[in-house]
Protein backbone atom coordinates (compact mmCIF):
# COMPACT_ATOMS: atom_id res chain seq x y z
CA UNK A 1 0.00 0.00 0.00
CA UNK A 2 1.25 3.32 -1.02
CA UNK A 3 0.72 5.82 1.98
CA UNK A 4 2.23 9.10 0.78
CA UNK A 5 3.13 10.61 -2.60
CA UNK A 6 5.54 13.56 -2.77
CA UNK A 7 6.60 14.86 -6.30
CA UNK A 8 8.46 17.70 -7.18
CA UNK A 9 9.05 19.19 -10.82
CA UNK A 10 7.14 16.23 -12.81
CA UNK A 11 5.28 17.20 -15.91
CA UNK A 12 2.93 20.43 -14.76
CA UNK A 13 3.72 20.29 -11.13
CA UNK A 14 5.93 21.87 -8.89
CA UNK A 15 5.86 20.40 -6.06
CA UNK A 16 3.22 18.38 -4.07
CA UNK A 17 2.81 16.16 -1.18
CA UNK A 18 -0.72 14.15 -0.15
CA UNK A 19 -1.90 11.01 1.58
CA UNK A 20 -3.34 8.32 0.28
CA UNK A 21 -6.02 6.25 1.37
CA UNK A 22 -5.62 2.57 2.11
CA UNK A 23 -8.97 1.80 0.05
CA UNK A 24 -9.65 4.67 -2.33
CA UNK A 25 -7.77 7.88 -3.48
CA UNK A 26 -9.84 10.59 -5.84
CA UNK A 27 -8.70 13.10 -7.60
CA UNK A 28 -10.97 15.40 -9.01
CA UNK A 29 -10.33 18.18 -11.32
CA UNK A 30 -11.21 19.57 -14.75
CA UNK A 31 -9.23 18.09 -18.00
CA UNK A 32 -5.93 19.02 -18.13
CA UNK A 33 -4.88 19.65 -14.65
CA UNK A 34 -2.36 17.06 -14.38
CA UNK A 35 -4.75 14.89 -12.98
CA UNK A 36 -3.17 11.76 -15.33
CA UNK A 37 0.45 13.08 -13.99
CA UNK A 38 -0.17 12.16 -10.64
CA UNK A 39 -0.99 8.33 -11.55
CA UNK A 40 1.85 8.54 -14.09
CA UNK A 41 4.19 9.19 -11.49
CA UNK A 42 3.32 6.88 -9.05
CA UNK A 43 3.25 4.00 -12.09
CA UNK A 44 7.04 5.61 -12.66
CA UNK A 45 7.93 5.44 -9.17
CA UNK A 46 6.67 1.79 -9.05
CA UNK A 47 7.39 0.42 -12.59
CA UNK A 48 9.96 2.97 -13.48
CA UNK A 49 7.89 3.07 -16.88
CA UNK A 50 5.05 5.51 -17.61
CA UNK A 51 1.95 4.31 -19.99
CA UNK A 52 2.43 7.84 -21.94
CA UNK A 53 5.75 8.93 -22.73
CA UNK A 54 9.04 7.19 -21.22
CA UNK A 55 10.67 9.85 -22.60
CA UNK A 56 12.31 11.07 -19.50
CA UNK A 57 12.65 14.56 -21.03
CA UNK A 58 8.88 14.88 -21.54
CA UNK A 59 8.21 14.14 -17.49
CA UNK A 60 10.78 16.82 -16.03
CA UNK A 61 8.80 19.99 -15.83
CA UNK A 62 9.31 22.38 -18.11
CA UNK A 63 11.74 24.89 -16.75
CA UNK A 64 13.45 22.51 -14.04
CA UNK A 65 16.55 20.40 -14.46
CA UNK A 66 15.60 17.31 -12.20
CA UNK A 67 12.54 15.90 -11.38
CA UNK A 68 11.60 13.65 -8.53
CA UNK A 69 8.97 11.06 -6.98
CA UNK A 70 8.75 10.12 -3.70
CA UNK A 71 6.49 7.77 -2.07
CA UNK A 72 5.99 5.39 1.00
CA UNK A 73 5.10 1.70 0.37
CA UNK A 74 4.10 -0.50 2.98
CA UNK A 75 6.60 1.41 5.41
CA UNK A 76 9.59 1.61 2.84
CA UNK A 77 10.48 5.17 1.02
CA UNK A 78 10.99 5.00 -2.62
CA UNK A 79 12.76 7.71 -4.27
CA UNK A 80 13.29 8.29 -8.14
CA UNK A 81 14.27 11.02 -9.68
CA UNK A 82 15.58 12.27 -13.03
CA UNK A 83 18.04 14.33 -14.63
CA UNK A 84 18.73 14.81 -17.84
CA UNK A 85 19.20 11.33 -19.24
CA UNK A 86 20.28 10.16 -15.80
CA UNK A 87 18.04 8.05 -13.01
CA UNK A 88 18.66 7.46 -9.35
CA UNK A 89 16.43 4.84 -7.55
CA UNK A 90 16.78 5.02 -4.01
CA UNK A 91 14.48 2.71 -1.35
CA UNK A 92 15.19 3.74 2.33
CA UNK A 93 18.11 5.53 1.17
CA UNK A 94 19.86 2.73 -0.43
CA UNK A 95 20.94 3.56 -4.08
CA UNK A 96 20.04 0.74 -6.71
CA UNK A 97 21.79 1.18 -10.03
CA UNK A 98 19.94 -1.71 -11.65
CA UNK A 99 16.34 -1.88 -12.38
CA UNK A 100 15.74 -5.09 -11.62
CA UNK A 101 17.02 -5.07 -8.46
CA UNK A 102 14.84 -1.72 -7.42
CA UNK A 103 11.80 -3.19 -9.08
CA UNK A 104 12.11 -6.41 -6.60
CA UNK A 105 11.81 -3.99 -4.09
CA UNK A 106 8.56 -1.74 -5.13
CA UNK A 107 4.86 -2.84 -5.65
CA UNK A 108 2.53 -4.44 -8.26
CA UNK A 109 0.61 -2.06 -10.65
CA UNK A 110 -2.03 -2.03 -12.80
CA UNK A 111 -3.37 0.98 -14.93
CA UNK A 112 -6.98 1.14 -15.96
CA UNK A 113 -7.55 4.00 -18.52
CA UNK A 114 -10.05 5.33 -21.43
CA UNK A 115 -6.68 4.81 -23.74
CA UNK A 116 -7.29 1.22 -22.90
CA UNK A 117 -9.69 0.24 -26.60
CA UNK A 118 -6.35 0.70 -28.23
CA UNK A 119 -6.32 -2.77 -26.95
CA UNK A 120 -9.00 -4.22 -28.79
CA UNK A 121 -9.20 -1.28 -31.73
CA UNK A 122 -5.20 -0.59 -31.51
CA UNK A 123 -2.10 -1.76 -33.21
CA UNK A 124 -0.69 -5.23 -32.71
CA UNK A 125 1.98 -2.78 -30.56
CA UNK A 126 -0.32 -1.94 -27.63
CA UNK A 127 -1.05 -5.30 -26.99
CA UNK A 128 2.24 -6.51 -26.39
CA UNK A 129 2.97 -3.66 -24.28
CA UNK A 130 0.15 -4.68 -22.29
CA UNK A 131 1.18 -8.56 -22.27
CA UNK A 132 4.95 -7.24 -21.22
CA UNK A 133 3.75 -5.18 -18.61
CA UNK A 134 2.29 -8.10 -16.96
CA UNK A 135 4.83 -10.60 -17.27
CA UNK A 136 7.28 -8.18 -15.82
CA UNK A 137 5.45 -8.15 -12.80
CA UNK A 138 5.33 -11.69 -12.44
CA UNK A 139 9.09 -12.85 -13.36
CA UNK A 140 12.21 -10.94 -12.48
CA UNK A 141 13.82 -12.20 -15.16
CA UNK A 142 11.35 -11.06 -17.77
CA UNK A 143 12.39 -6.84 -18.47
CA UNK A 144 16.08 -8.17 -18.69
CA UNK A 145 15.03 -10.80 -21.23
CA UNK A 146 12.82 -8.22 -22.98
CA UNK A 147 15.64 -5.41 -23.06
CA UNK A 148 18.42 -8.34 -24.22
CA UNK A 149 16.05 -9.17 -27.10
CA UNK A 150 15.34 -5.43 -28.02
CA UNK A 151 18.47 -5.26 -27.90
CA UNK A 152 20.08 -8.04 -30.01
CA UNK A 153 16.97 -7.25 -32.22
CA UNK A 154 18.11 -3.67 -33.21
CA UNK A 155 22.06 -4.80 -34.33
CA UNK A 156 20.65 -7.65 -35.92
CA UNK A 157 18.12 -5.23 -38.25
CA UNK A 158 21.21 -2.89 -38.40
CA UNK A 159 23.71 -5.90 -39.79
CA UNK A 160 20.64 -6.94 -42.58
CA UNK A 161 20.23 -3.54 -43.72
CA UNK A 162 24.35 -2.36 -43.46
CA UNK A 163 26.02 -4.26 -46.38
CA UNK A 164 25.12 -5.50 -49.97
CA UNK A 165 25.81 -8.66 -49.12
CA UNK A 166 24.24 -9.70 -45.56
CA UNK A 167 26.98 -10.83 -43.76
CA UNK A 168 25.44 -13.94 -42.24
CA UNK A 169 27.75 -15.41 -40.02
CA UNK A 170 27.80 -11.95 -37.59
CA UNK A 171 23.45 -11.79 -38.10
CA UNK A 172 23.13 -15.71 -37.34
CA UNK A 173 25.18 -15.05 -33.98
CA UNK A 174 22.70 -12.54 -33.23
CA UNK A 175 19.91 -14.47 -34.35
CA UNK A 176 20.66 -17.34 -31.20
CA UNK A 177 20.40 -14.22 -28.75
CA UNK A 178 16.53 -13.78 -30.18
CA UNK A 179 16.02 -17.00 -30.22
CA UNK A 180 17.28 -17.96 -26.63
CA UNK A 181 15.72 -14.79 -25.13
CA UNK A 182 12.34 -14.89 -27.82
CA UNK A 183 11.88 -17.89 -26.76
CA UNK A 184 11.62 -17.23 -23.11
CA UNK A 185 9.24 -14.23 -23.59
CA UNK A 186 7.02 -15.73 -26.13
CA UNK A 187 6.42 -18.92 -23.39
CA UNK A 188 5.84 -16.47 -20.30
CA UNK A 189 3.54 -14.66 -22.49
CA UNK A 190 1.54 -17.41 -23.38
CA UNK A 191 1.82 -18.08 -19.86
CA UNK A 192 0.45 -15.18 -18.93
CA UNK A 193 -2.64 -15.24 -20.76
CA UNK A 194 -3.59 -18.91 -19.91
CA UNK A 195 -3.79 -17.27 -16.91
CA UNK A 196 -6.03 -14.28 -17.74
CA UNK A 197 -8.31 -16.36 -19.44
CA UNK A 198 -10.60 -17.48 -16.94
CA UNK A 199 -10.50 -14.17 -14.87
CA UNK A 200 -11.29 -11.94 -18.75
CA UNK A 201 -14.11 -14.33 -19.38
CA UNK A 202 -15.98 -14.02 -16.40
CA UNK A 203 -15.19 -9.79 -16.10
CA UNK A 204 -16.36 -9.82 -19.43
CA UNK A 205 -19.92 -11.88 -18.81
CA UNK A 206 -20.32 -9.70 -15.55
CA UNK A 207 -19.68 -6.39 -16.82
CA UNK A 208 -20.93 -6.34 -19.89
CA UNK A 209 -24.21 -8.28 -17.77
CA UNK A 210 -24.73 -10.15 -21.53
CA UNK A 211 -23.98 -13.37 -22.76
CA UNK A 212 -20.89 -12.42 -24.29
CA UNK A 213 -17.96 -15.04 -24.65
CA UNK A 214 -14.86 -13.79 -25.18
CA UNK A 215 -11.40 -15.57 -26.17
CA UNK A 216 -7.64 -14.79 -25.96
CA UNK A 217 -5.84 -16.20 -28.33
CA UNK A 218 -1.71 -15.15 -28.52
CA UNK A 219 -0.70 -15.60 -32.28
CA UNK A 220 2.85 -15.92 -33.39
CA UNK A 221 4.95 -14.31 -36.21
CA UNK A 222 5.91 -17.65 -37.25
CA UNK A 223 6.73 -21.46 -36.31
CA UNK A 224 6.70 -21.75 -32.80
CA UNK A 225 10.22 -22.83 -32.35
CA UNK A 226 12.21 -20.18 -33.05
CA UNK A 227 15.12 -21.44 -34.37
CA UNK A 228 13.13 -23.20 -37.41
CA UNK A 229 11.04 -19.89 -37.63
CA UNK A 230 14.23 -17.83 -38.41
CA UNK A 231 15.40 -20.45 -41.33
CA UNK A 232 12.21 -20.16 -42.62
CA UNK A 233 11.93 -16.69 -42.46
CA UNK A 234 15.91 -16.38 -43.96
CA UNK A 235 15.33 -15.79 -47.65
CA UNK A 236 12.28 -13.26 -46.74
CA UNK A 237 14.25 -11.86 -44.26
CA UNK A 238 17.43 -10.83 -46.99
CA UNK A 239 14.71 -9.49 -49.38
CA UNK A 240 13.60 -7.30 -46.83
CA UNK A 241 16.41 -6.55 -44.92
CA UNK A 242 14.23 -7.00 -41.82
CA UNK A 243 13.97 -9.39 -38.88
CA UNK A 244 10.32 -10.71 -39.83
CA UNK A 245 9.34 -13.22 -37.11
CA UNK A 246 9.82 -13.29 -33.38
CA UNK A 247 8.00 -11.92 -30.24
CA UNK A 248 8.31 -8.04 -31.38
CA UNK A 249 5.87 -9.11 -34.15
CA UNK A 250 3.08 -11.67 -32.00
CA UNK A 251 -0.08 -10.34 -31.32
CA UNK A 252 -2.83 -11.17 -28.95
CA UNK A 253 -5.76 -12.47 -30.83
CA UNK A 254 -9.10 -10.65 -28.83
CA UNK A 255 -12.59 -11.91 -29.94
CA UNK A 256 -16.23 -11.89 -28.78
CA UNK A 257 -18.75 -15.18 -29.51
CA UNK A 258 -15.79 -16.29 -32.35
CA UNK A 259 -15.89 -13.24 -34.19
CA UNK A 260 -12.27 -11.08 -34.03
CA UNK A 261 -13.13 -8.02 -31.71
CA UNK A 262 -11.21 -5.02 -33.35
CA UNK A 263 -13.61 -5.56 -36.42
CA UNK A 264 -16.65 -7.39 -35.41
CA UNK A 265 -17.16 -5.54 -31.55
CA UNK A 266 -19.28 -2.45 -31.13
CA UNK A 267 -17.59 0.49 -29.11
CA UNK A 268 -19.14 -0.30 -25.85
CA UNK A 269 -18.23 -3.67 -26.33
CA UNK A 270 -14.47 -3.08 -27.15
CA UNK A 271 -14.61 -0.60 -24.22
CA UNK A 272 -15.66 -3.73 -21.40
CA UNK A 273 -13.41 -6.38 -23.03
CA UNK A 274 -9.77 -3.29 -22.42
CA UNK A 275 -11.21 -3.20 -19.27
CA UNK A 276 -11.75 -6.65 -18.39
CA UNK A 277 -8.68 -7.38 -19.65
CA UNK A 278 -7.54 -4.97 -17.46
CA UNK A 279 -9.14 -6.09 -14.23
CA UNK A 280 -8.23 -9.77 -15.10
CA UNK A 281 -4.39 -8.67 -14.80
CA UNK A 282 -5.30 -7.30 -11.48
CA UNK A 283 -6.60 -10.82 -10.50
CA UNK A 284 -3.43 -12.64 -11.71
CA UNK A 285 -1.04 -10.42 -10.02
CA UNK A 286 -3.10 -10.85 -6.72
CA UNK A 287 -3.13 -14.89 -7.48
CA UNK A 288 0.52 -15.42 -8.67
CA UNK A 289 2.31 -12.87 -6.70
CA UNK A 290 0.06 -13.35 -3.38
CA UNK A 291 -0.61 -9.61 -3.25
CA UNK A 292 -3.02 -6.77 -4.71
CA UNK A 293 -1.93 -4.21 -7.25
CA UNK A 294 -2.55 -1.00 -7.08
CA UNK A 295 -5.23 -0.04 -9.40
CA UNK A 296 -4.46 3.57 -11.27
CA UNK A 297 -7.57 4.33 -12.53
CA UNK A 298 -7.42 7.00 -15.00
CA UNK A 299 -11.16 8.63 -15.79
CA UNK A 300 -13.47 6.11 -17.18
CA UNK A 301 -15.84 6.01 -14.44
CA UNK A 302 -17.87 9.74 -15.98
CA UNK A 303 -18.64 7.65 -19.13
CA UNK A 304 -20.16 4.49 -17.33
CA UNK A 305 -23.81 4.45 -16.26
CA UNK A 306 -24.88 3.24 -12.68
CA UNK A 307 -24.98 -0.13 -13.00
CA UNK A 308 -22.33 -0.64 -14.99
CA UNK A 309 -20.28 1.39 -12.47
CA UNK A 310 -21.30 -0.83 -9.27
CA UNK A 311 -20.69 -3.85 -11.18
CA UNK A 312 -17.42 -2.93 -12.21
CA UNK A 313 -16.41 -1.61 -8.80
CA UNK A 314 -17.07 -4.49 -7.26
CA UNK A 315 -14.87 -6.82 -9.74
CA UNK A 316 -11.87 -5.35 -8.40
CA UNK A 317 -9.98 -7.66 -6.31
CA UNK A 318 -10.70 -7.61 -2.79
CA UNK A 319 -9.29 -4.89 -1.14
CA UNK A 320 -7.48 -3.81 -3.59
CA UNK A 321 -5.65 0.45 -2.65
CA UNK A 322 -7.50 2.08 -6.17
CA UNK A 323 -6.65 5.66 -6.89
CA UNK A 324 -9.05 7.42 -9.08
CA UNK A 325 -9.11 10.69 -11.50
CA UNK A 326 -12.10 11.86 -12.17
CA UNK A 327 -13.71 15.57 -13.78
CA UNK A 328 -16.72 15.00 -11.56
CA UNK A 329 -18.38 13.88 -8.54
CA UNK A 330 -21.79 13.90 -9.88
CA UNK A 331 -21.58 9.73 -10.41
CA UNK A 332 -20.54 8.95 -6.79
CA UNK A 333 -23.42 10.19 -5.29
CA UNK A 334 -25.04 7.02 -4.55
CA UNK A 335 -22.62 6.52 -1.51
CA UNK A 336 -20.37 3.95 -3.48
CA UNK A 337 -17.04 5.52 -2.53
CA UNK A 338 -17.70 6.00 1.18
CA UNK A 339 -14.74 6.28 3.40
CA UNK A 340 -12.36 7.11 0.61
CA UNK A 341 -10.26 10.36 0.45
CA UNK A 342 -10.76 13.54 -2.06
CA UNK A 343 -8.54 16.20 -3.23
CA UNK A 344 -9.39 18.78 -6.00
CA UNK A 345 -6.83 19.72 -8.40
CA UNK A 346 -7.05 23.12 -10.25
CA UNK A 347 -3.98 24.02 -11.64
CA UNK A 348 -1.27 22.35 -10.63
CA UNK A 349 -2.27 23.07 -6.64
CA UNK A 350 -4.28 20.38 -4.76
CA UNK A 351 -6.90 20.54 -2.43
CA UNK A 352 -8.08 18.04 0.32
CA UNK A 353 -12.50 18.33 -0.02
CA UNK B 1 45.61 45.23 -20.46
CA UNK B 2 45.74 42.00 -21.30
CA UNK B 3 43.16 39.91 -20.84
CA UNK B 4 44.20 37.03 -18.34
CA UNK B 5 44.15 33.25 -19.74
CA UNK B 6 46.31 29.97 -18.90
CA UNK B 7 49.40 30.49 -19.98
CA UNK B 8 50.69 28.34 -23.07
CA UNK B 9 52.36 25.75 -21.26
CA UNK B 10 49.33 25.13 -19.09
CA UNK B 11 47.11 25.49 -22.43
CA UNK B 12 49.43 22.52 -23.72
CA UNK B 13 48.95 20.35 -20.55
CA UNK B 14 44.92 20.95 -20.81
CA UNK B 15 45.06 20.13 -24.25
CA UNK B 16 47.04 17.07 -23.74
CA UNK B 17 45.38 15.56 -20.58
CA UNK B 18 41.61 16.33 -22.80
CA UNK B 19 42.81 13.54 -24.79
CA UNK B 20 42.52 10.89 -22.16
CA UNK B 21 39.77 8.47 -21.81
CA UNK B 22 36.87 10.15 -19.68
CA UNK B 23 38.70 13.32 -19.09
CA UNK B 24 36.70 16.43 -20.29
CA UNK B 25 37.90 20.19 -20.43
CA UNK B 26 36.55 20.46 -16.84
CA UNK B 27 38.68 17.85 -15.54
CA UNK B 28 41.39 18.61 -17.42
CA UNK B 29 41.82 22.13 -15.95
CA UNK B 30 41.13 20.67 -12.64
CA UNK B 31 44.76 17.93 -12.74
CA UNK B 32 47.00 20.53 -14.29
CA UNK B 33 46.25 23.34 -11.68
CA UNK B 34 46.44 20.24 -9.17
CA UNK B 35 50.01 19.13 -10.97
CA UNK B 36 51.02 22.42 -10.96
CA UNK B 37 51.03 22.52 -7.32
CA UNK B 38 52.70 19.71 -6.83
CA UNK B 39 56.45 19.65 -6.27
CA UNK B 40 58.97 18.79 -9.22
CA UNK B 41 59.90 15.73 -7.79
CA UNK B 42 56.13 14.26 -8.87
CA UNK B 43 56.22 16.03 -12.54
CA UNK B 44 59.14 14.13 -13.27
CA UNK B 45 58.33 10.81 -11.71
CA UNK B 46 54.96 11.14 -13.75
CA UNK B 47 56.74 11.79 -17.13
CA UNK B 48 59.33 8.95 -15.98
CA UNK B 49 56.44 6.16 -15.32
CA UNK B 50 54.34 7.29 -18.44
CA UNK B 51 57.21 7.21 -20.72
CA UNK B 52 58.75 3.65 -19.70
CA UNK B 53 55.52 2.27 -19.79
CA UNK B 54 55.02 3.38 -23.55
CA UNK B 55 58.42 2.62 -24.14
CA UNK B 56 58.95 -0.64 -22.36
CA UNK B 57 55.61 -2.02 -22.77
CA UNK B 58 52.92 -2.79 -25.54
CA UNK B 59 50.80 -5.28 -26.79
CA UNK B 60 51.49 -8.92 -27.71
CA UNK B 61 50.91 -9.03 -31.08
CA UNK B 62 49.45 -12.79 -30.52
CA UNK B 63 47.68 -12.85 -27.26
CA UNK B 64 46.85 -8.73 -26.67
CA UNK B 65 48.13 -8.93 -23.45
CA UNK B 66 51.05 -6.57 -22.01
CA UNK B 67 54.50 -7.79 -23.29
CA UNK B 68 57.70 -6.11 -22.51
CA UNK B 69 59.89 -5.44 -25.49
CA UNK B 70 63.12 -6.61 -23.66
CA UNK B 71 61.58 -9.65 -21.58
CA UNK B 72 58.60 -10.76 -24.02
CA UNK B 73 55.03 -11.46 -23.38
CA UNK B 74 54.17 -11.72 -19.43
CA UNK B 75 51.59 -14.55 -21.06
CA UNK B 76 52.76 -16.37 -24.45
CA UNK B 77 56.72 -16.80 -22.77
CA UNK B 78 55.49 -17.89 -19.59
CA UNK B 79 56.39 -22.02 -20.03
CA UNK B 80 54.68 -22.79 -17.00
CA UNK B 81 51.11 -21.69 -18.58
CA UNK B 82 48.83 -24.97 -19.22
CA UNK B 83 49.65 -25.07 -23.05
CA UNK B 84 45.81 -27.41 -23.67
CA UNK B 85 43.59 -24.52 -22.86
CA UNK B 86 42.69 -20.95 -23.80
CA UNK B 87 40.92 -18.59 -22.23
CA UNK B 88 39.17 -15.86 -24.49
CA UNK B 89 38.47 -12.27 -23.28
CA UNK B 90 37.80 -9.15 -24.57
CA UNK B 91 40.77 -7.21 -22.68
CA UNK B 92 44.12 -7.04 -20.56
CA UNK B 93 41.85 -6.19 -17.27
CA UNK B 94 39.86 -9.54 -18.11
CA UNK B 95 43.10 -11.37 -17.24
CA UNK B 96 44.59 -9.74 -14.35
CA UNK B 97 40.39 -10.35 -12.87
CA UNK B 98 40.70 -14.06 -14.07
CA UNK B 99 44.45 -14.66 -12.89
CA UNK B 100 43.31 -12.88 -9.01
CA UNK B 101 40.76 -16.16 -9.02
CA UNK B 102 43.88 -18.41 -9.16
CA UNK B 103 41.70 -21.05 -10.41
CA UNK B 104 43.17 -20.71 -14.16
CA UNK B 105 46.52 -21.43 -15.22
CA UNK B 106 45.94 -22.17 -19.02
CA UNK B 107 47.25 -19.24 -21.54
CA UNK B 108 44.91 -16.23 -22.82
CA UNK B 109 44.02 -14.57 -25.87
CA UNK B 110 42.45 -10.78 -25.70
CA UNK B 111 40.58 -10.14 -28.67
CA UNK B 112 40.74 -6.26 -27.78
CA UNK B 113 36.98 -5.85 -27.29
CA UNK B 114 33.85 -6.93 -28.44
CA UNK B 115 31.90 -7.07 -31.71
CA UNK B 116 29.14 -4.29 -31.59
CA UNK B 117 27.93 -3.84 -35.10
CA UNK B 118 25.68 -0.53 -33.69
CA UNK B 119 29.49 0.75 -32.53
CA UNK B 120 31.06 0.09 -35.97
CA UNK B 121 32.86 -2.75 -34.32
CA UNK B 122 33.00 -5.71 -36.59
CA UNK B 123 35.32 -8.89 -36.30
CA UNK B 124 38.47 -7.42 -38.44
CA UNK B 125 38.85 -4.74 -35.89
CA UNK B 126 39.82 -7.18 -33.51
CA UNK B 127 42.24 -10.27 -32.50
CA UNK B 128 39.94 -12.69 -34.60
CA UNK B 129 41.95 -14.40 -37.33
CA UNK B 130 44.84 -14.06 -34.97
CA UNK B 131 43.13 -16.35 -32.38
CA UNK B 132 41.88 -18.68 -35.20
CA UNK B 133 46.03 -19.40 -36.20
CA UNK B 134 46.82 -19.70 -32.76
CA UNK B 135 43.94 -22.43 -32.07
CA UNK B 136 45.03 -24.13 -36.02
CA UNK B 137 48.64 -24.21 -34.89
CA UNK B 138 48.37 -25.63 -31.48
CA UNK B 139 47.02 -28.33 -29.52
CA UNK B 140 44.41 -27.10 -27.36
CA UNK B 141 42.23 -29.22 -26.16
CA UNK B 142 39.68 -26.53 -24.91
CA UNK B 143 38.71 -23.07 -25.71
CA UNK B 144 36.80 -20.91 -23.32
CA UNK B 145 35.05 -17.93 -24.19
CA UNK B 146 35.47 -15.60 -21.54
CA UNK B 147 33.69 -12.76 -22.98
CA UNK B 148 30.80 -10.60 -21.05
CA UNK B 149 27.53 -11.75 -20.31
CA UNK B 150 25.82 -8.63 -22.33
CA UNK B 151 24.45 -9.01 -25.51
CA UNK B 152 27.58 -8.01 -27.48
CA UNK B 153 29.49 -9.94 -25.28
CA UNK B 154 26.66 -12.91 -26.01
CA UNK B 155 27.03 -12.21 -30.18
CA UNK B 156 30.88 -12.31 -29.99
CA UNK B 157 30.83 -15.43 -28.26
CA UNK B 158 28.18 -16.91 -30.55
CA UNK B 159 30.28 -15.70 -33.78
CA UNK B 160 33.61 -17.18 -32.22
CA UNK B 161 31.92 -20.80 -31.63
CA UNK B 162 30.51 -20.43 -35.16
CA UNK B 163 33.72 -19.85 -36.45
CA UNK B 164 35.67 -22.35 -34.29
CA UNK B 165 33.54 -25.01 -35.57
CA UNK B 166 32.79 -23.91 -39.18
CA UNK B 167 37.15 -24.37 -39.94
CA UNK B 168 36.40 -28.01 -38.60
CA UNK B 169 38.54 -27.64 -35.55
CA UNK B 170 39.21 -30.07 -33.11
CA UNK B 171 38.37 -28.27 -29.75
CA UNK B 172 35.94 -28.25 -27.33
CA UNK B 173 34.44 -24.99 -26.66
CA UNK B 174 33.00 -23.50 -23.37
CA UNK B 175 31.23 -20.76 -22.12
CA UNK B 176 31.74 -19.72 -18.67
CA UNK B 177 28.90 -20.18 -16.20
CA UNK B 178 26.10 -17.88 -15.90
CA UNK B 179 25.99 -16.04 -12.70
CA UNK B 180 28.29 -13.24 -13.95
CA UNK B 181 26.45 -10.24 -13.94
CA UNK B 182 24.33 -9.67 -16.93
CA UNK B 183 25.24 -6.48 -18.70
CA UNK B 184 28.86 -6.52 -17.33
CA UNK B 185 32.31 -7.25 -18.04
CA UNK B 186 34.27 -9.92 -16.25
CA UNK B 187 36.25 -6.61 -14.11
CA UNK B 188 33.32 -5.80 -12.55
CA UNK B 189 32.67 -9.28 -11.05
CA UNK B 190 34.17 -9.80 -7.85
CA UNK B 191 36.56 -13.28 -7.62
CA UNK B 192 34.13 -15.48 -5.94
CA UNK B 193 31.65 -15.24 -8.85
CA UNK B 194 34.32 -15.45 -11.60
CA UNK B 195 35.99 -18.57 -9.62
CA UNK B 196 32.26 -19.88 -9.79
CA UNK B 197 31.54 -19.65 -13.43
CA UNK B 198 35.25 -20.91 -14.53
CA UNK B 199 34.34 -23.72 -12.51
CA UNK B 200 31.13 -24.00 -13.88
CA UNK B 201 32.08 -23.18 -17.68
CA UNK B 202 29.60 -25.25 -19.91
CA UNK B 203 29.99 -26.56 -23.74
CA UNK B 204 28.49 -24.56 -26.44
ZN1 LIG C 1 51.33 -12.88 -25.74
Amino acid sequence: MLTELRISNFRCFESFDCSLESGTTLFVGENAQGKTSILESICVLMRLQSPRSNKVSDQIRFDAEACSIEGILSGKRLLFSAAGPKRRMTVDNESFSKRKDYLAETGLVVWIGNDDIDLVRGSAESRRRYLDFGASQLSAGYLPALRAYTRALRARNFLLKRDANPCWDQIDSYTKLLVQHGTYIAEQRSALISSLVPFAKKLQLDVSGKDELLSLNYVRSGNEDLELAYEEKKEAEAKQRLTLVGPHRDDLELSINSLLASKFASEGQQRTIALSLKIAQSHVLRERKGSNPILLIDDIFGELDSSRRNRLLSSFPEGAQKIITTTSLDWASDGCLEGSRCYSLSKGLLDEM
Amino acid sequence: MARLNFPEEIKSLIDTLKKLPGIGPRGAERIAVWLINQDREFASLLSKVVEDSVQLIGACEICGFFKSHEKGCFSCDDSERDGSVICVVEQPTDVIALEKTGAFKGTYHCLGGKIAPLDNIGPEDLRVSSLISRIEDSDFGEVILGVGSDVEGEATANYLADLIVGKGLKVDITRLAQGLPAGGGLENADELTLYRALDGRRKV
